[in-house]
């Protein structure tokens, strides 16, 4: 018989106890149990398959759509003591690639990019391996239709068929019911369900309508001027992301950097570091920031532009207050500011005519293109035309669903939280006055304790580069 | 890059090649990005920016003709020449001269940047006593060579060797690019600095900054070729000739037979035109002493062409030549003729027997 959860919590981790979700997501896949685990940011997901892979013999298979941070991952999982890690995506160089598959029974933990995970060379090693589980993160990409969304996820319930239906593990944050149905549907199983509220009590919700662009740029420089740190800002750009970090950093003086998926790996690195270690008071970031960074004493988390829906913006906004201390999270609106997520969804949809057209040529068209990579995908797995006009569809009316969704939370004159909560089938417990303030109610910081008490720091001296040196290199240094 | 960078790499005397440049920085090795190269003396700039868009600079140099610091010349390839007001300019700026920029062409700056970096975080962690923390995103090779490399020379006196070492380069640089690299270095409570945020401080512009980091990383390198140095087994190999290995293997086949060009051709299995490709390489990129000018440039053939050709060497022009000398000379020795002369500093041709 195996040793108790709590014990092996206690060897891995060093925890005594389990966080809401986790061990009764264990439990049930411990008893052989295809789990569907419905769990807010910061709950620990993670940890779930890391403890079934240390208790288990075999391959843990990860399937992860997050492309550019599943090195991240990896070493997140080196840090915490796993060795025998490895990930392969579109990004692993070819001979990373060859050197991971020569060792592949050797690895306690795979994550594969699901474009990797449809490749029949690829499906046909992984099948000789013995896995203990297969982890779907992130499975609300299954349905869901964004810049994330993968249309290999749509392959992943014949493909779990094709590995002999092992023991899976789904994750994600977000669900309401139809998602939930429609993952296990995909999937082919019946999962059992383990949820957690996704109420974060301590982050107190705030909805902030302004003028104009010009009276949200004001609105924000005066939040970031009065607000304790640290903070996140999110963006749904780059560009804007970055001037804006300019921007705050001249204004205000503050320690303030950009974090998107243009940085180079060893920016982000940077930037995730100094983060870490308090060097930077204020991130601004797009929606690549989040993974990776386990901080938890992130007191605000403002977004400048509308999330796409719901799901997101919860995400997003829970990397607020994990310490359980108050917290913040502002979302600034404009009026129009959702033609922005509306223009992106259609944008990514190859519309009627092009997709009669690509039937009819596919021959014609340049596969660089997403939308016309998308429908060569659809094509060669045998869709037709109409079918995947149909796909579309229902794709941008839900997409349109979840826009309405998340205008409603906007325009929520009561209360926010209630709003959010009872989107996602949850009951909300009763209104306070430490829960929200919509639209027309004003937000007070003082009464928050999220107010910045001035201090005057002091200019800190730079030190020489050989003083520098000296503190990286030699342990005795003076710091 | 930005206006002032590039300004720093034109020329009121020269017309410039924008898209001469942006090859360079891209790393595309023709003999004619090479050749332009040399003769603009910008051949440091050599795969320094490999994801340079094409275009990519064209926004800046527009900016810098609106400012009228530059000129536009609408050639068959767009060129750039600085204007009084531009030469003024950019005299006036203080700019930032790489010490080791002559090395560049023979380092591989990717390998030798990571692998200085990883080395660093490792042995700065290791002289903490750290054994848990998130190492640099690096490709598997150099975890791999980083990870043989620490095991090897791992020894309680490793961080005070490297400290001692990396102390030793950065002194013979500005004090500023010293500070550069060691505050771009991630290690024990230092995460590193990127280079916006290091332009930012140092009130100096990215490029400038990334300028300055790769002359730290070089001069490094260039130290660590002595065998008693601590990163000796782990840069010694960023060093390369300058040349391709296939150019090499010509240019030895030319130097030591008495073949000729197409019969190298034929041994070697390759075009004949990739024989002369081979040779320009290696004469752009190597001392005069490597090539074996005498036997592929006669004094007979010298004395023809220079006896016909402009005193500038930008003025000559293949295709200007009198027929009959187009007949008698490929472009191959014309091209030859212009590298030699451009080597020997010789740019007032037309005296038959130099």
């Amino acid at each position: 018989m195996p040793e108790p959860l709590t014990t092996s919590l206690q060897a891995v981790f060093g925890y005594s106890q389990f966080r809401a979700g986790q061990e009764a997501a264990l439990t049930a896949l411990e008893a052989g149990q295809d789990t569907l685990a419905v769990l807010p940011t910061g709950a620990g997901k993670t940890l779930i398959y890391q403890l079934y892979g240390y208790r288990h013999a075999g391959c843990v298979l990860i399937v992860s759509p997050l492309l550019a941070l599943m090195t991240d991952q990896v070493n997140r999982m080196h840090l915490a003591g796993f060795r025998r890690v490895a990930a392969i995506t579109s990004l692993t160089s070819f001979g990373e690639r060859q050197m991971i598959l020569a060792h592949l029974a050797q690895y306690q933990f795979l994550f594969l990019s699901p474009e990797m995970l449809a490749q029949p060379a690829m499906l046909a090693r992984l099948r000789q391996l013995p896995l203990s589980l297969l982890v779907i993160d992130e499975a609300h990409c299954i349905v869901q239709w964004g810049p994330d969304f993968r249309p290999e996820y749509l392959l992943l319930g014949a493909i779990r068929e094709r590995l002999g239906s092992p023991l899976t593990l789904m994750l994600t944050a977000t669900a309401d019911q139809a998602t939930k149905g429609e993952i296990a549907k995909q999937l082919r199983t019946t999962p059992t369900e383990v949820t957690a509220s996704l109420d974060r009590p301590n982050i107190f919700l705030d909805v902030e309508p302004v003028a104009n662009d010009a009276a949200k740029r004001e609105r924000l420089l005066t939040l970031v001027t009065q607000l304790v740190f640290p903070g996140v800002i999110y963006f749904s750009s780059k560009q804007l992301a970055t001037d804006t970090a300019q921007w705050l950093r001249d204004q205000t003086g503050l320690p303030v950097a950009a974090y998107h998926a243009g940085l180079s790996s060893e920016d982000r690195f940077k930037i995730q570091q100094q983060f870490m270690q308090g060097d930077l008071a204020i991130i601004c970031a797009t929606s690549a920031f989040g993974m990776g960074i386990d901080k938890n004493d992130v007191r605000y988390v403002i977004h400048y532009h509308l999330p796409a829906d719901l799901g997101s913006y919860a995400q997003e906004m829970g990397r607020a207050g994990r310490d359980g201390q108050p917290s913040l999270a502002v979302l600034l609106y404009a009026p129009g500011d959702e033609r922005l997520p509306l223009t992106l969804n259609q944008a990514n949809r190859p519309d009627d005519a092009t997709i009669q057209r690509f039937y009819a040529h596919p021959q014609a068209f340049s596969v660089d293109d997403p939308g016309i990579a998308l429908l060569t995908f659809y094509q060669q797995h045998g869709i037709s035309a109409t079918a995947v006009q149909a796909l579309f569809e229902r794709r941008e009316r839900e997409r349109g669903r979840a826009l309405a969704q998340m205008l409603a939370y906007v325009r929520e004159p009561q209360c926010l939280r209630a709003r959010w909560l009872t989107t996602f089938d949850e009951v909300a417990p009763a209104h306070t006055a430490t829960c929200c303030a919509p639209g027309k109610v004003a937000l007070d910081l003082d009464a928050l304790g999220l107010k910045r008490q001035p201090v005057s720091a002091p200019t800190p001296v730079a030190p020489s580069w050989q003083a520098q040196l000296r503190r990286l290199l030699i342990a005795d240094a003076p710091r | 890059m930005d206006p002032q960078d590039l300004l720093d790499l034109l020329d009121d005397q020269q017309a410039r090649r924008l898209r001469v440049i942006e090859n360079l920085l891209r790393g595309r090795k023709t003999v004619s990005t090479l050749y332009w190269g040399q003769r603009y003396d910008l051949l440091y700039l050599l795969s320094l920016d490999k994801h340079l868009a094409r275009g990519g600079l064209d926004t800046v140099a527009q900016t810098l003709v609106s400012q009228k610091m530059a000129t536009w010349l609408p050639a068959e390839q767009p060129q750039l020449r600085l204007t009084a007001l531009g030469r003024k300019q950019r005299d006036q700026a203080v700019t930032f001269r790489p010490k080791t920029q002559a090395l560049w062409p023979q380092i591989t700056l990717g390998l030798a940047r990571q692998r200085l970096l990883l080395s660093v975080q490792v042995v700065s962690q290791y002289a903490h006593q750290t054994a848990r923390y998130y190492p640099l995103t690096t490709d598997l090779a150099t975890r791999q060579a980083v990870r043989q490399w620490f095991h090897q020379v791992k020894s309680p006196e490793l961080a005070t060797q490297v400290f001692t070492a990396l102390t030793a380069s950065l002194t013979r640089l500005p004090p500023m690019t010293a500070q550069v690299v060691t505050a771009g270095f991630s290690g024990y409570q230092q995460p590193g600095l990127t280079v916006q945020q290091l332009a930012q401080d140092l009130q100096r512009t990215p490029w400038e900054v990334y300028l300055r980091h790769v002359d730290g990383v070089v001069q490094i390198a260039q130290d660590a070729r002595q065998t008693d140095h601590p990163l000796h087994a782990l840069l010694a190999p960023a060093w390369q000739t300058a040349v391709t290995r296939s150019a090499q293997a010509t240019l030895r086949a030319v130097a030591t037979t008495d073949l000729t060009l197409d019969q190298v051709a034929v041994q070697r299995h390759i075009k004949p035109s990739t024989v002369r490709e081979h040779l320009l390489e290696a004469a752009i990129m190597l001392p005069v002493t490597a090539v074996p000018y005498d036997r592929l440039l006669p004094p007979a053939t010298r004395q023809a062409l220079l006896a016909v050709l402009p005193a500038q060497l930008d003025d000559w022009e293949y295709t200007a030549l009198p027929v009959a000398l187009q007949q008698r000379f490929d472009f191959f020795t014309f091209r030859l003729l212009a590298i030699l002369c451009d080597k020997e500093g010789d740019h007032h041709a037309g005296t038959p027997d130099d």
